[in-house]
């Protein structure tokens, strides 16, 4: 056949679909959730919703979603209050933090100020026993601050905390000293068992645990307590680092949430949203008031109504903190210029932060249209709205004394002296502006669709945002039925975020995931710190973002860690997920079918196989055994494959 | 010689089969050594977060300054008075001497004209070069290494490094960059020794992927894992009596001098310093921001100790996406702003000055009546330090579209 002709012959074919498409897509817009042109096939279609409404598809999964149906699946996914999750709870119930308020959080795992209050007698100290303990231990650890304060005034510097340039021999010895005399003592303490070794440490004077923890190393402190339950290892940290168990809890939720809740859209959306209305954990009193955040503002809503999100979120606690707003006065409010009974002279007048990035990044865009006008006035109606004793935990409360009275103008419209209603009608006004309905459904759409979404594809929930009062769970729908959505260019075609890799692994592997502070410092490495994004705009969702040498060089690292086992509090059983055999090719395949659901280029492939059977590499001489196959490093390769880069 | 960057790579992917060193690399890691002194190169400092200028060089001599400042204003008695009308903050008492031997130079009310207050779209248009116009996709320091008198000819892996676990629109672009959140870490599976056909094997893996994005990164990197090995610079001690501040900052500057002095032929180095965005109690001379100045200054200091003779070849630009409102807020810190300060430090500098002109703070002068006015266009300043780094003749292919009106004359 010449050349002529095949080119003749698909512009045919190409003119006979492009007269038929509308037809399909009119006539299937009646139905429910199927897809108009025949793009995926049934089985790329459950790979791509795996791959697209999950952190990624598990063991078996694929065959799982093609049983119950792609559509059905879908619609399960939409309404996860049906789905069944108690395995997950299970996981999470050792970790109380997650079930606490903000302030019982502070109370049970005290900040600074609060372990002050108690040094200084403003505060009573408490009387549960374990309690007590946690206290007792924090006071130890700031008057030794303030020792070493002096100490270094006088230049008699901590040993333990000298970097090796600056110390003498003699220093360096004793530093040693110290070291082997922890290390003599952890291995007495590893003799007892894991309820005996925690009361043991618990019971030491705060002073000497203090001193033991520092002169061990990373390691020896991680083989101490890696056989102890959630609960020893959180009483041993309290007594360190009340704050870490707080923040560590919170990051084992994430983790495991993503890894293994059953409502996976929710668990997306969750952090869609989160990094959408992004506050950073890092920021003072924020690292006690994240945890309520996502569990009670922005989970129930994931799926919610837009209106009732940006509500929530601006009368959060850690929203108020972490844009200021909470501190913002009317310049002319009965508050202003009056003295605080602390005798610290008074706040007196606005502070923009908020009012600009609401329109800027949560609701408008930054080409919304709006001016530095508006963003003054959005901050004089939203005076008033504050905290009470954010860094006890307290929550949001509206002062009247500290509201700017009179009209404000916001966008072209006026709004009247109303007190606390001013901001709930400014924010319902800016979640029904055009220009938030755009914005987000871009946003959504580069989530879950491509880095530079079809027009056509934003456009069609556009709409739908406006006809649904801005409801996610609809606007979702919108982009499931879209062709846009199921088109084979689509496929894979999205280089995954560092999360979205990293769990995406744990998922495929079907691993044990115990402990995830080792997960949660590779993303670290990788760019990606689990709440750790300062800047108020989150995290990028575009490839760009995430495709540099040393983030790439971390993903190879960390799928080999993965898959030889080196990650610590991550455990799975390659053997059992290779088969029976051990075979390589063997081997090879199975594990490429699992991991990636086959999705692996020939090159790939090939280079894999080279690198199982290839003497140069595996060191075998021609009269040697047959080695066995190494089954967690071919893993560890697939994972970290340019293919597994991609959902 | 001219090795080029592809002949190089068929080279580099023989190694992957199991062959020995392959000289390829190593050639190349000596001829960057040969090049490496005398070679000129820039450090572009990013503080992000939009510093707040006025209280970083101070105009202690306006009466206005302190009037807007009641509460974070620095004292007279505390500044480091620089010429009777700047002067430094406590903070930054670092780089005095650098500014008395004539290696610091300032330039004051400069920034990006453009009148965004959005943090993301003014660091965007910063990076990108074209303040305005969002449609540029590479970044202005990316395009500077295109517009060198040898191009991207002559790109060694590691002339353009990014301190940091991403790559910053400010070097994306066609021309090779890399970035690195530790120079340790850099390598697959970097500490255990048998890791190397691991290595190999995704080497091959990516090299013959045809997923174009991934594909050209990761030739990148192993080109650069390869010769970071070769001229193997771990356990890197700075030059005697240089300790950089603890803290993120300070470790990419140490980082930065250990692979200038491996000699890998770094051309273009950035890092940025996040923290900057002072709303609430910024602190006047103690405070917020006087502790991220001691950390910022500290680091920089430390620096240019630490690179000793090679300073001289070296300038560090520092600049930040818009300054602060020139009063002070209603809680104790300052809001988005527009100009700022910009450092320029190096050999070739003509320190111990303050550039550009002195708009003033008086509520007729302020920009809007709110923030200090904008007198330099920080690609003026761009133009002259990468122009003279770099050897580029023509600044249109870097800030396409930009008249300059003229050089300040920083650089002697």
């Amino acid at each position: 056949m010449s050349r002529k002709k095949l080119v003749y012959g698909s512009l045919a074919l190409l003119m006979v679909l492009c007269c038929c498409l509308p037809l399909i897509a009119a006539k299937h817009k009646k139905e429910k959730l199927t897809t108009p042109v025949p793009q995926m096939d049934e089985r790329e279609r459950a790979i791509h919703a795996l791959n697209r409404l999950t952190f990624g598809p598990r063991p078996g999964e694929v065959e799982r979603v093609l049983a119950v149906g792609v559509d059905k699946w879908i619609a399960e996914q939409l309404e996860p209050g049906k789905i069944n999750d108690s395995a997950l709870e299970a996981r999470l119930a050792p970790y109380r933090t997650l079930r606490m308020t903000a302030a019982e959080m502070v109370e049970n795992f005290p900040p600074q100020q609060v372990l002050k209050a108690v040094a200084e007698g403003k505060m009573a100290m408490p009387k549960d026993p374990q309690l007590k303990a946690v206290y007792t231990a924090g006071l130890a650890r700031i008057s030794e601050k303030k020792e070493k304060k002096n100490a270094k005034a006088a230049e008699n510097a901590d040993l333990l905390e000298m970097s090796p340039e600056e110390m003498t021999a003699e220093m360096k010895a004793q530093r040693q000293g110290a070291r082997d005399h922890a290390r003599a003592r952890a291995l007495d303490l590893m003799e007892l068992a894991p309820e005996a070794r925690t009361q043991s440490l618990a019971g030491m004077d705060a002073d000497e645990r203090r001193g033991f923890w520092r002169a061990l190393s990373q390691d020896d402190r991680e083989r101490l307590t890696a056989d102890m339950t959630p609960l020893q290892r959180e009483l041993l940290l309290s007594l360190e680092n009340p704050v870490a168990v707080v923040n560590g809890e919170l990051m084992q939720g994430k983790l495991l949430r993503a890894a293994y809740s059953e409502r996976q859209l929710q668990e997306v959306m969750t952090d869609f949203w989160f990094n959408h209305f992004n506050v950073y954990l890092g920021k003072g009193a924020d690292r006690y008031l994240v945890t309520a955040y996502e569990r009670d503002v922005i989970r129930p809503l994931a799926l919610g109504k837009f209106r009732e999100l940006l509500l929530a979120t601006a009368k959060s606690p850690a929203m108020l903190w972490y844009l200021d707003n909470w501190q913002s006065v009317g310049p002319n409010s009965q508050a202003a210029g009056r003295a605080r009974p602390n005798g610290k002279p008074a706040a007196q007048g606005l502070n923009e932060n908020y009012a600009r990035e609401v329109m800027e990044l949560h609701t408008l865009g930054v080409n919304g249209g709006y001016s530095q006008k508006d963003v003054t006035e959005l901050a004089r109606v939203l005076t008033g709205w504050t905290l009470e004793e954010p860094r006890l935990g307290g929550g949001y409360v509206f002062r009247e004394a500290r509201h700017e009275p009179g009209d404000k103008t916001v966008l072209g419209r006026t709004f009247h002296e109303n007190g606390e209603r001013e901001g709930v009608a400014a924010l319902e006004m800016l979640a029904r502006e055009p220009a938030t309905a755009r914005f987000l459904c871009t946003k959504l759409a580069q989530r879950f669709v491509s880095d530079t979404p079809p027009k056509a594809l934003v456009e069609a929930m556009v709409a739908t945002f406006a006809r649904s009062d801005g409801d996610t769970r609809e606007v979702l729908q919108t982009m499931l039925r879209s062709q846009e959505f199921w088109e084979k260019s689509a496929y894979r075609s999205k280089v995954k975020t560092p999360l979205e890799f990293a769990v995406s692994a744990v998922r495929a592997t079907g691993a044990e995931m115990t402990r995830v502070q080792s997960v949660s410092e590779a993303l670290n490495r990788m760019g990606m710190p689990l709440y750790g994004a300062q800047p108020p705009t989150g995290y990028s969702m575009r490839a760009e973002s995430w495709v540099n040498s040393g983030a790439l060089l971390s993903r190879m690292n960390f799928a080999l860690a993965l898959g030889t086992g080196k990650l610590q509090g991550v455990r799975f059983d390659a053997a059992k997920l290779a088969g029976a055999g051990s075979e390589a090719g063997a081997v090879q395949k199975a594990l490429e079918g699992t991991l990636l659901a086959g999705g692996v280029s020939g090159q790939t492939h090939e280079t894999i196989a080279r690198q199982l059977t290839d003497p140069a590499v595996t060191g075998r001489k021609l009269d040697d055994a047959p080695k066995p196959v190494n089954q967690g490093a071919v893993a560890g390769l697939i994972l970290g494959s340019p293919e597994f880069q991609r959902r | 010689m001219a090795i080029t960057r592809r002949i190089f790579m068929k080279s580099g992917a023989m190694t992957v089969v199991g062959m020995a060193a392959v000289p390829g690399f190593l050639t190349r890691a000596a001829m960057a050594a040969e090049s490496g002194q005398g070679q000129k190169r820039l450090v572009v400092i990013f503080q992000r977060g939009a510093a707040d200028g006025l209280n970083i060089v101070v105009p202690h001599g306006e009466a206005a300054y302190y009037a807007m400042r009641p509460t974070i204003g620095i004292p007279k008695k505390d500044v480091i008075d620089l010429d009777g009308f700047f002067g430094l903050h406590p903070g930054m008492s670092a780089l005095k001497p650098l500014w008395d031997a004539k290696h610091l130079a300032v330039v004051h009310a400069a920034g990006s004209p453009d009148p965004t207050r959005s943090h993301f779209d003014a660091q965007d248009f910063m990076e990108s070069g074209t303040p305005g116009l969002k449609s540029t996709q590479d970044g202005w320091l990316n395009r500077a290494l295109a517009a060198t008198s040898t191009g991207n000819a002559a790109s060694a892996p590691f002339r353009a490094v990014a301190l940091g676990t991403a790559l910053p629109r400010i070097l994306s672009g066609s021309a090779p960059a890399l970035a690195m959140g530790s120079v340790n870490d850099f390598g697959v599976a970097p500490r255990n020794p048998q890791a190397q056909p691991l290595a190999n094997t995704f080497e091959s893996m990516y090299a013959g992927s045809v997923d174009a994005v991934l594909h050209g990164t990761a030739q990148e990197t192993f080109e650069a894992v390869k010769m970071l090995k070769a001229a193997n610079p771990g356990g890197y001690r700075p030059a005697a009596g240089v300790v950089y501040p603890k803290g993120r900052f300070g470790d990419a500057l140490k980082q930065t001098a250990q692979l200038v002095k491996a000699n890998l032929g770094v051309q273009v180095a950035f890092t940025d310093v996040g923290g900057w965005d002072h709303h609430v109690n910024e602190g006047a001379s103690e405070g917020q921001l006087a502790n991220l100045l001691k950390e910022f200054s500290g680091s920089l200091a430390a620096f240019w100790l630490d690179m000793g003779a090679l300073a001289e070849e070296t300038v560090v630009v520092t600049m930040s996406e818009f300054g602060r409102t020139a009063r002070e807020n209603g809680t104790r810190g300052t809001d988005h702003g527009h100009a700022n300060v910009m450092l320029v430090m190096g050999g070739g500098v003509r320190g111990g000055k303050v550039y550009g002109r002195w708009p003033g703070l008086g509520v007729e002068q302020l920009y809007e009546e709110r923030d200090l006015a904008l007198t330099t266009d920080f690609r003026q300043v761009i133009a002259e330090a990468a122009g003279r780094q770099l050897g580029i003749g023509r600044m249109e292919m870097v800030f396409p579209g930009f008249r300059n009106p003229g050089s300040l004359h920083l650089l002697g």
